[in-house]
């Protein structure tokens, strides 16, 4: 005697659905990794064995003029001002990685808490909260960046602030969604019965549930930041005097001339950056189909 | 109806041994294990059995409808003498709408939501017959009028939500029959109607195929359905035929018990009024480990032992035209033996009181 | 009826307070003396720099609270004033620049949707046949790539391969060249905001493909002996538009942002490189102008798009 009607799906073709996996994939695990070891370079920059960035190695009698291609002697070759690329990017990793990753912090320590209160309190609250949310999506990101950027000064910390406030309306919405679904469930109404604090259910009962599904949401915030500070580098109006992905690229491209006869100089950058942003985009989207099944499965 | 006979002509469809299993992640579903029958040119037959039968798998499988992934079909296919199995889609195509079309369950999932009708209809007719835009219109409007839709020239122009569920049946029946096929596939044509519509609907199939001189297979659960509108009955249970006879040998001699059971489940004109509807008690079988031996065994008032352990094949009674799976068919010894203690059982119970 | 009058009394709030918060940024967090005299607007000892200061101030009502300045600035913005740009010479309006330059831009994001649909519209269709096999995982997977390339990057790199190596399109932009030209110029532009739209479109569709394919009624097509390509292009596609549709139309602001950036990177004055050049120079009317436009169109596409989308789905109207 079975136990369910076996339903035969006559559907031709039915996507099976790959979704169900009870392991998170090594592709996971592979786009991790090269983030922690892009990382780890970077913070390393200073101490490894590298050529100064800020250094200018013209050897005209050995190689000629700069800009020099790739050799042993500079694993990435050099711009025209014989600046080596290799030092260069890495030192560059620092930067972006560092506003990357404080910005998408800064995201989630003012948007989530926003989010969580508006989602848990309502009311006029919320009303206000999701408001600012709202505005701060007026505008598509780059611009609002752009402006600030032009306002404010061009420290590593402004930039990370700025970007941060880019990222407080999706991560907010977010939090105030994952928030709102909580609330309903029964052991947030076991925690009120209790006669819990309001701040007591928030912390101990919400913010660990919330978390969850956030995170796959950090990885891919701390990929658009990346990428948003990439682009005002890029423009020239990201940290100044700094060095960073962006800016690189910048100086490889600016000229017609030099990008045709000297395309290391942006490419190798380009490459960094991208693996980078690919990897964490990746394992941010594992990451969320991850989650998403186990929660359905509850 | 006609109960016409094998002496003669080749039939128009030849099914044998068809078997039609799904790969899936629980394992393989033996959705159809084994079907063989025939049908002449203008007969028609009903494929009778609960949903999970897999009738509906084997009337995809007949025409080849169902999707190339993850499926195993095997046995053999004749229509017209053509060997149908490990045809490919493209050449199936050219079969498809023109030689033999299908009736679908619910006319209202069923038909394009955005398309006008007249286009749903015209679209085979241009296909297949290579009529321009003004003769498929005209054919069209034609179709509706054989299917009793009145004011077709309206009706062309209209959408599929704008119609009644009985005339949206009515135009897919037209949208079949459009090329004049040979074989009419009706799969629950009814199932989705009102009661009242049913009886028209069925009647209008029927008509077609007369004067058509089509066949017809017409898949249900409903045993009703089949009684007046076929010629032969196969009834299905766990992916076979467990009995196969002509209409009116099938009601006055089934042997089976599944169909005797099918034949209770019937509501009848001279029961009493709140008589309680006869039920057919537990679930279809699971189709990834089909049970040993007869496939209805776990379910069956008469099973016995040999049953559960060996499975029946289909043996051939004084009519050559009636084949069943049965040990202990209706009408047998132990068929009377099993009756009698049942019907004891019951009277002990509704004489003695609780329990 | 209620519910448009809602929606656009909602715009219009927005619409209000991002200006508010614009100007009132602009105003507070940047110094407009200093964008106009330069250096000299510290030199307040000086007696001759603090008569300029002081008519500089008058000139352009600095003297005058914010909340005042900012109805005054409201007010000619609705009617077409938007100042003066400071750090050009002799200070033309920043509304000439603005008409000069957007056309460039509009056409640009034109060409750029139009692009991206109809790559995408192809694309999900034949994925969406092909759904779960080889091909189409293949395609997730550059699709996913794609995504991941930052828009500078491959502005880049489409420059450097079809302008530069293979020469197909030229590197320059020429504002008085003939139409067909300019399309040319523009071209590699629109492609870059284009592929990385046309991704996200394609993946809508095919996914809302995938699930109209599973109707009956595509069965019935199928029954009817309709080839592959007649049920999809036919029967499939119409009904799985709807959610298209509405992100092409949300994605516009997006594409905006993009502009930004290609219009940097391929030298074509539009709106979005002269915002940048005017960060670089500080010359904050016309960063202010060109914001409030941005945010502007922004706001009234959503509002478009969300009335498009009420009119299509009758669920939705109240």
């Amino acid at each position: 005697m079975s136990e369910e009607t076996v339903t035969v799906s006559d559907s031709a073709d039915t996507e099976i659905n790959a979704a169900i996996q009870k392991k998170i994939g090594w592709g996971f695990w592979l786009a991790i990794s090269w983030v922690i070891f892009i990382t780890l370079l970077a913070i390393l920059a200073p101490y490894l064995n590298l050529k100064d960035p800020r250094g200018y190695f013209i050897d005209i009698d050995g190689n000629g003029r700069p800009p020099y291609s790739p050799s042993f002697e500079h694993w990435f070759g050099t711009d025209k001002d014989a600046r080596d690329i290799f030092s260069r990017s890495l030192h560059g990793a620092r930067i972006s990685l560092i506003v990357g990753f404080s910005a998408i912090s800064f995201g989630f320590i003012v948007g989530g808490s926003l989010g969580i209160i508006a989602g848990y309190f309502r009311g006029w609250l919320d009303k206000v909260i999701s408001f600012t949310f709202i505005i701060l999506l007026s505008f598509p990101s780059l611009v609002l960046a752009i402006m600030l950027t032009a306002l404010l000064n061009r420290s590593l910390f402004t930039i990370s602030m700025i970007l941060g406030i880019l990222s407080i309306a999706p991560v907010g919405r977010l939090a105030r969604a994952s928030t709102l679904q909580f609330s309903d469930r029964e052991f947030v109404l076991a925690a009120r019965q209790i006669g819990a604090s309001d701040s007591r259910i928030i912390l101990r009962e919400l913010l660990p549930n919330v978390v969850i599904p956030m995170s796959a949401l950090a990885l891919l915030g701390m990929a658009v930041a990346i990428v948003a500070e990439g682009g005002l580098a890029f423009l020239g109006l990201s940290v100044s005097q700094g060095i960073t992905w962006g800016s690189l690229i910048q100086i490889g491209s600016d000229s017609a001339t030099t990008l045709e006869n000297a395309p290391w100089i942006a490419f190798f950058p380009i490459l960094l950056l991208f693996l980078t942003v690919l990897s964490l985009n990746f394992a941010g989207d594992r990451l969320r189909s991850h989650l998403d099944v186990k929660e359905s499965s509850l | 109806m006609n109960d016409s006979e094998s002496s003669s002509p080749t039939p128009l469809l030849e099914v044998s041994d068809l078997k039609t299993y799904f790969r899936t992640e629980r394992g393989t579903v033996k959705a159809v294990d084994g079907v063989s029958f025939s049908l002449q040119r203008g007969q028609s037959l009903g494929i009778v059995g609960e949903s999970g039968s897999g009738k509906t798998v084997l009337s995809r499988s007949i025409m080849g409808l169902l999707g190339r992934n993850n499926l195993i079909r095997e046995g053999s296919i004749k229509f017209n003498g053509q060997e149908l199995m490990g045809l490919s889609v493209k050449e199936m195509r050219s079969i498809w709408g023109q030689e033999m079309s299908m009736i679908f369950q619910d006319p209202m999932t069923s038909l394009n939501p955005v398309m006008k009708i007249g286009r749903q209809i015209a679209e085979p007719l241009m296909l297949h017959l290579g009529m321009n835009k003004s003769e498929a219109r005209l054919t069209a409007e034609k179709l509706l009028t054989d299917v009793r839709i009145p004011e077709p020239q309206r009706r062309l122009n209209q959408y599929p939500h704008e119609l009644s569920g009985g005339m949206r049946q009515r135009v897919m029946i037209a949208i079949a029959l459009a090329c004049g096929p040979t074989l009419l596939f009706a799969d629950e044509p009814t199932t989705a109607l009102d009661v009242t519509v049913q009886a028209e609907i069925l009647h209008l199939i029927n008509e077609q195929r007369v004067d058509r001189n089509m066949s017809l297979i017409l898949v249900t659960h409903n045993i009703g359905v089949v009684a007046g509108n076929t010629d032969v009955i196969a009834v299905m249970y766990g992916g076979k035929i467990v009995e196969k006879a002509p209409t009116k040998t099938l009601f006055s001699s089934y042997k089976m018990p599944y169909t005797e059971a099918l034949m209770r489940s019937i509501p009848k004109l001279r029961q009493a009024s709140h008589t309680r509807l006869a039920t057919i008690p537990g679930r279809p079988p699971d189709m990834v480990n089909p049970p040993l031996g007869c496939n209805f065994a776990p379910r069956c008032a008469y099973a016995r032992p040999k049953c559960l352990v060996e499975e029946p094949e289909l043996t051939v009674t004084e009519n050559p035209e009636h084949v069943y799976a049965c040990f202990y068919p209706v009408g047998s010894p132990e068929y009377h033996e099993r009756k009698l203690e049942l019907s004891q059982r019951v009277d002990s119970l509704s004489t003695g009181g609780q329990n | 009826m209620k519910f448009w009058m809602q929606r656009v009394a909602m715009a219009i709030l927005l619409l209000l307070s991002v200006s508010a918060l614009t100007f009132g940024a602009m105003n507070v967090l940047g110094d407009p003396l200093f964008n106009i005299l330069g250096p000299l607007a510290g030199d307040v000892n000086n007696p001759k720099s603090a008569a300029l200061i002081e008519e500089v101030k008058v000139k352009y009502d600095l003297d005058k609270p914010l909340p005042v300045r900012y109805v005054k600035w409201l007010g000619d913005f609705a009617t077409g004033d938007m100042g003066v740009q400071f750090s050009t010479d002799g200070q033309p309006p920043v509304s000439g620049l603005i008409k000069e330059r957007i056309p460039r831009t509009i056409s640009l994001l034109v060409m750029a949707q139009l692009l991206a649909v109809m790559i995408s519209i192809p694309w999900a269709a034949i994925t969406a046949a092909r759904a779960g096999k080889r091909s189409d995982k293949i395609s997730t997977m550059n699709s996913f790539f794609l995504l991941a390339m930052p828009n500078f990057a491959l502005a880049i790199l489409l420059k450097y391969i079809f302008s530069l190596k293979l020469g197909w399109f030229p590197l320059t932009y020429k504002a008085i060249d003939p139409f067909f030209q300019q399309m040319r110029q523009m071209f590699l532009a629109a492609v870059t905001i284009a592929l990385p739209a046309a991704a996200v479109y394609q993946r809508l569709l095919r996914t809302d493909l995938i699930t109209t394919l599973q109707q009956d009624f595509i069965l019935m097509a199928r029954a009817k002996g309709l080839s592959r390509s007649r049920v999809i292009f036919r029967h499939a596609i119409r009904p799985s538009m709807f959610s298209f549709i509405t992100v092409v139309g949300l994605n516009t602001g997006g594409l905006i942002g993009g502009s930004i950036v290609v219009e940097t990177v391929f030298r074509i004055p539009g709106i979005g490189s002269s915002l940048v050049e005017s960060v670089l120079r500080e010359d904050f009317p016309v960063v202010l102008a060109i914001v409030m436009l941005i945010a502007l169109a922004f706001v009234i596409i959503n509002v478009l798009v969300d009335v498009l989308y009420s009119i299509i789905d009758p669920r939705v109207r109240r």
